[in-house]
């Protein structure tokens, strides 16, 4: 298993790796210069000029590059061009801040999405499970955008029960206050996702129900908690991961969308910002960690899937 | 197949729906009963009335024009990202099956890279440095779903190649050709298609998402997303202006959805295989 | 606990309906059955009889939506209806079909035997565990502590279905209920389940109730018998009475549409014509009638189960069936005549290899990364044939000895690493031109695979007419008709899509296909296998028939000895990639054989051949050899000594062309006993 989990850890760096080179050749490679991009259509030649000077835009651009490059594994992502200050501390700010709502989230999409896809597929038939299918059509197709827009308008505006945007330090609001700020942007964020994990927990349970290894263990005698949690749970779990894995991509989205609307100021929002504003360092090296994240997010599932997973663990040896 | 089955009544009513959206969206700038252009300060943000179903803007335009005025914005993006990613997608995905060597190792491995990305990022990314729009919008959405449809293709058609049916063209020297077009497309559909209609509600979603972020069309478009975006500064005194759009949004959504999840159950021997004893 | 005399299960009057999408299908009607302590009844019948149906209603593991009813149902004079779930795992122990699906891939085989013990007997996981070795042990697993602590997906097959003996056993039942156990295993690896079963019903007086669709295992195994047919039973009482003389039509039509390894060539079999009644509108009187060669006027009326010489039958003919004798072999001499002519296709020292997963893998030794080519695997290794003109090569060995792949090499379907092949004289190319893929054709193994499920029967049987240029427009429509009639199809059969047919069907389909572009040369890859004795027999029939008339040559592909023994006019017998002996069919089914084929051939569960000398192989074929020697030695009963695991076996040809490749004089191997029973 080792060489598995070291084989994974490769393939992340290389991911991240290629993610430099398209991201490096998508800002430079595309037609219109860098610094008309920046200085935006009615830049002087001059102005254009001094400032490719000072960004090194006329070397080659394997140099300007490796420039980039050895900088980020240095942990220097170059100045921001707004701020006029080291885009390393203002990322990695950003991205504590993202980290708590995204941790928050995953916890509960996990949690949640599973009881209920446990309880659907147990349960298959029921009413409950008629009524979270049919839920489950819904809040899957439901943009994040739309749920901020309501919950601010009711819990906001109407309510004014919790703050409409925002965020205050721990430090600063203590528990209460900074709490406060994350209960609209994670309830948005993790609506949808409940919704796809559970469903895609019910077919995997209903399918390990279907299995003969749980008609097996009812004919063995088992008591029916038995053959639910010891023997199809953990056939039905091991999707289960690959599925989460893939929506920590999707958290991702909606926390870019749920950080601009929120006017939380994490990871997804500073990317928006950097776009809008042209600031190519902010933006870039946005990119680069949020694949990081990603990537790694993969690696971990990965590994608990081999954990969990005897095939992997174990490999194919015949004993 | 599909005639002898009876459709499920939730395809039945999310087919009609889309459809009846479909053409909306076609005459839409036709049928609008206000200019969606038209500036009225004296009549800004009222409330939804007989003359203004769904009231009016800050500028003082009409919320309903606007909003079927938008509506082919969101299926444009939809289906036509959805079709660049099957267009792309499903030749690679078969030509990978074909090819098995270094074709397919380049193929897939580029496709490992692309879904290690998050697809907004991937948006974000082709977006940040071209001057936005709905077609580079549709392209940017299209493109991120190109590795999916690439991997689903492979897979199904790696499955049909191990048919015997397969063999037996193989037998005769049937050409690459033949096989590909008489033996594997028949049978590659109705995955093929069930996918595909599951992923035209994420690339509505993903597009509507760019849009309201102000990657999508630029003002004065009517896109529902960019509606809901602009309508922020007035969300405590004129909520319909983003409800309007937003609730049109989410049918559109639901029902696409409904209509893929019906096909799937109609097309996917997988699911058919069960409670038949 | 109720007196000697009772059973120990006894049933009367099962029924179970069922709803499916076609309406309410009666899965059983009134069946009934007495199982006393310490015997075996075998309960058997073809696909759809419901025979399985039957031991899930006994568990009460039926699924929702089944309706069962039944007068009596009692297990040791307990009411089985109301304790069916108290008595599963406790006194009742269970073994399903396929072992790999039955295991829990997340669990330690020694936790899944031990499992019963914790929940039933409330031992410690510790001491069920120590409990468990001891069962694998019982059931002939070495190295048990390894294996109670290794994963079903490291274990072969016979290993696993070990594994789930002992779970059924743990808790000492008195029943056995045991669905098509063997069905999933090779041949030799059945051998030793059902002397493990033979065994354990010695050692441990468990009563069997043994469900299985092959008669030469319930005869090898059973007491009694039980034949049931589309949910009624039709015949019961002692095994061997009833398999010396069936007295009923279906069971006397099951034994005559078997293809027998020790009986040789029949001139035919029989094979019993159409396909089960419609379950959703029972019959009430006789529901085998439509299939029936002794069917009369009266058969309309509800037959009853009545007493024949001690047996139990519903036929109201029951003495006219008794009376009728089986068909009788030919003898074996005079059925195959040899081939004439030369050959037609031979091929030379065919190897082909395949790669493990993708073809560069980075692995990691020592903590550095190094790029390692995948590892291969020889699935033919220099493998040399020839098939004549109307001859019949029979070509048998267990699942993945490499014969399938070898059936595919010979039609340049995959390609080869190395070997010559010519057809007719001609040196057939590895990209192989329009005459050769005209002249070899192949039928394949699964029905429902082979054929284009969008494509009608006429689009599938017109194309290679087209494609070699042999008719088109009305002609081409004439030809399919007449390809149809040459399958026994009627012309209707043009317009329909696969789904529509049968089994059978499809396959006479693939046949026709295979047929359209009048090859001379036929891969039939097991090409009977996933059908039913009643229907193999038509379809076994109809290629000899064709193989007569076209004058067609066979590779006839299969792992049931007994159809190769059937087809064949030679036989070569594969054991991991390699052809271990080839020769006339008769030379290969009697002494000098290889020590393979005598272990393959004394493996078969034959009918009415309970006192024949039974060699046993130890392990399975997935036991590696040294690379250097004999492939088989490590398996090997006849094991000389460190020269077959150090040389390759020399190949000793006999004058009339019979080749052994063993250690072993040919003068030791022709003193080996006959492995059928008899002198063949």
């Amino acid at each position: 298993m080792t060489a598995y989990i070291l084989r994974r850890m490769l393939s992340v760096v290389a991911v991240v790796w290629a993610m430099t080179v398209l991201v490096f050749c998508i800002v430079h490679l595309l037609p219109g210069s860098v610094a008309h991009m920046i200085l935006g259509e009615f830049a002087t030649d001059d102005a254009i000029r001094l400032l490719e000077a000072r960004l090194g835009l006329n070397d080659p651009l394997a140099t300007q590059y490796w420039r980039w490059f050895s900088g980020l594994l240095r942990g220097d992502f170059g100045l921001s061009l707004t701020m006029e200050r080291p885009a390393g501390p203002i990322i990695l700010e950003a991205l504590g801040r993202s980290a708590i709502l995204a941790g928050i989230s995953i916890v509960l999409v996990a949690t949640i999405g599973i009881a209920l896809g446990i309880h659907s597929a147990v349960n298959k038939g029921s009413p409950s499970d008629h009524a979270l299918t049919l839920a489950q059509y819904f809040f899957i197709a439901v943009p994040e955008f739309f749920w901020c827009i309501l919950a601010i308008l009711l819990f906001a505006a109407w309510l004014g029960w919790l703050p409409a945007t925002g965020y205050t330090p721990l430090a600063e609001g203590g528990l209460l206050g900074w709490g406060r700020h994350l209960v609209l942007p994670v309830a948005t964020l993790v609506l949808g996702l409940i919704a796809h994990v559970s469903r895609m927990v019910r077919s995997s349970m209903l399918e390990a129900l279907d299995s003969q290894y749980v008609l097996a263990a009812r004919a063995k005698g088992l008591a029916e908690r038995i053959v639910l949690y010891r023997h199809a749970l953990p056939n039905a779990l091991l999707p289960a991961i690959t599925v989460l894995a893939v929506d920590v991509g999707l958290l991702i989205g909606g926390i870019v969308v749920v950080e601009t609307v929120f006017a939380y100021p994490g990871l997804g929002r500073m990317l928006v910002y950097a776009i809008d504003n042209q600031d190519l360092p902010l933006m870039m090296g946005g990119m680069i960690v949020v694949t990081c994240v990603y990537a790694l997010a993969n690696l971990a599932a990965d590994i608990l899937y081999a954990v969990l997973n005897p095939r992997i663990r174990y490999g194919g040896a015949a004993t | 197949m599909l005639g002898r089955r009876h459709l499920p009544r939730t395809l039945t009513i999310g087919s009609v729906v889309v459809l009846l959206i479909v053409v909306l969206a076609a005459l839409g700038p036709w049928i609008t009963p206000y200019a969606t252009d038209a500036f009225a300060v004296r009549e800004r943000l009222q409330a939804p009335s007989a003359a203004h179903w769904f009231g009016t803007d800050e500028f003082g335009r009409d919320v309903f024009s606007r909003v079927l005025a938008g509506a082919h914005y969101s299926l444009l993006m939809g289906f036509g990202a959805t079709g660049i990613s099957l267009l792309i997608g499903v030749p690679l995905g078969m030509l990978a099956a074909f090819h098995r060597g270094w074709v397919e190792e380049l193929i897939m491995r580029g496709v490992d890279l692309l879904i290690s990305i998050p697809p907004v990022l991937l948006g974000l990314l082709i977006l940040a440095t071209a001057d936005p729009g709905l077609f580079k919008t549709i392209i940017a959405v299209g493109v991120v779903y190109v590795p999916i449809m690439t991997r689903l293709a492979r897979a199904v058609s790696l499955s049909l190649l191990a048919e015997d049916f397969v063999d037996a063209a193989r037998a005769r020297g049937d050409g690459a050709v033949r096989i590909l077009w008489r033996e594997i497309l028949p049978n590659a559909w109705p995955p093929i298609i069930v996918e595909t209609s599951l992923r035209i509600t994420f690339a509505i979603l993903l597009g509507s998402a760019l849009s309201f972020l102000g990657l999508g069309p630029q003002p004065p478009a009517s896109e529902w997303g960019l509606m809901i975006a602009e309508s922020r500064p007035f969300i405590e005194e004129a909520p319909w202006i983003g409800l309007a759009p937003g609730l049109c949004l989410c049918l559109l959504l639901v029902m696409v959805n409904i209509v893929g999840e019906g096909l799937r159950d109609l097309l996917d021997p997988r699911l058919q295989g069960r409670g038949h004893g | 606990m109720a007196d000697a005399k009772t059973p120990l299960l006894e049933i009367r009057d099962l029924s179970l309906r069922y709803a499916t999408a076609r309406g309410k299908v009666q899965a059983l009607d009134k069946v009934s059955l007495a199982l006393p302590r310490g015997r075996a009844m075998g309960l058997v019948g073809e696909s759809g009889s419901g025979k399985s149906s039957l031991v899930l209603a006994l568990l009460g593991l039926l699924g929702k939506g089944a309706e069962l009813s039944s007068a009596l149902a009692q297990f040791d004079g307990q009411d089985l209806r109301k304790t069916a779930a108290a008595l599963r795992g406790r006194r009742i122990g269970m073994v399903f079909q396929d072992p790999s699906a039955v295991l829990n891939p997340t669990l330690t085989i020694g936790y899944q035997v031990a499992e019963p013990l914790i929940h039933h007997r409330g031992l410690a996981e510790r001491a069920a565990l120590a409990r468990a070795v001891a069962l694998l042990n019982e059931v002939g697993i070495a190295r048990a502590e390894a294996v109670a602590r290794s994963y079903p997906h490291q274990l072969s097959g016979g290993m696993k279905q070990r594994a789930v003996i002992a779970t059924a056993l743990a808790c000492e039942p008195e029943l056995l209920l045991l669905d098509e156990p063997t069905t999933a295993l090779d041949v030799t690896v059945e051998a030793q389940i059902l002397d493990l079963l033979d065994g354990l019903r010695r050692t441990r007086n468990v009563a069997m109730l043994l469900v299985s669709h092959n008669l030469g295992i319930v005869d090898r195994l059973c007491d009694d018998l039980t034949v049931l047919y589309a949910g009624r039973v039709v015949e019961q009482g002692r095994a061997s009475e009833i398999l010396q003389t069936p007295r009923h039509p279906y069971t006397r039509g099951l034994l005559a549409a078997l293809p027998r390894a020790d009986q040789g060539r029949l001139a035919r079999l029989t094979p019993i014509p159409g396909g089960l009644p419609d379950l959703t509108r029972p019959d009430p009187g006789c529901n085998f009638r439509a299939r029936c060669a002794f069917a009369e006027e009266a058969c309309t009326a509800p037959q009853a189960l009545d007493d024949k010489a001690g047996c139990q039958v519903r036929c109201h003919r029951a003495d006219a069936v008794a009376a009728a004798p089986l068909p009788q072999p030919e003898p074996m001499a005079a059925a195959r005549k040899e081939a004439t002519g030369a050959p037609l296709l031979i091929a030379m020292e065919m190897s082909k290899s395949f790669r493990l997963g993708s073809a560069f893998s980075l692995t990691f030794s020592g903590g550095l990364p190094r790029l390692r080519r995948a590892t291969e695997v020889v699935a033919v290794d220099d493998v040399s044939l020839h098939v004549a003109r109307g001859e019949v090569l029979g070509l048998v060995g267990e699942s993945g000895c490499g014969k399938s792949t070898l059936g595919r090499l010979v039609l340049r379907l995959l390609e080869a690493n190395a070997g010559r092949l010519s057809l007719d004289g001609q040196v057939v190319p590895a990209v192989p031109g329009v005459e050769f893929r005209r002249r070899a054709q192949i039928v394949f193994q699964n029905p429902d695979s082979s054929l284009n499920p969008r494509q009608r029967v006429r689009e599938a049987l017109r194309w290679p007419l087209i494609r070699f240029g042999l008719a088109d427009g009305a002609e081409a429509d004439r030809e399919v008709d007449r390809l149809l009639e040459l399958v026994r199809l009627p012309a209707s059969y043009g317009s329909r899509y696969p789904h529509q047919m049968s089994g059978g069907e499809k396959q006479r389909i693939g046949i026709a296909r295979a047929l359209a572009s009048r090859p001379d040369f036929l891969v039939c890859d097991e090409a009977v296998s996933a059908l039913d004795v009643s229907v193999q027999a038509a379809v076994l029939n109809l290629l000899s028939d064709l193989r007569e008339r076209l004058g067609l040559a066979y590779l006839f592909i299969s792992h049931d000895i007994g159809v190769i023994a059937h087809v064949a006019t030679r036989i070569a017998v594969m054991y991991r990639g390699a052809i271990v002996e080839q020769g006339s069919a008769a030379q290969v089914l009697a002494p000098p054989y290889h020590p393979y084929t005598e272990a393959l051939l004394s493996a078969v569960p034959l009918v009415g051949a309970k006192t024949r000398v039974r060699v046993r192989l130890m392990g399975d074929a997935s036991t590696a050899p040294s690379s250097t020697g004999c492939r088989f030695a490590p398996r090997c009963p006849h094991r000389i000594g460190a020269i077959c695991d150090s040389l390759p076996p020399p190949v000793r040809t006999s004058a009339q062309g019979h080749r052994i490749a063993c250690h072993l004089p040919v003068e030791t191997l022709a003193a080996l006993p006959p492995a059928l029973g008899r002198a063949a």
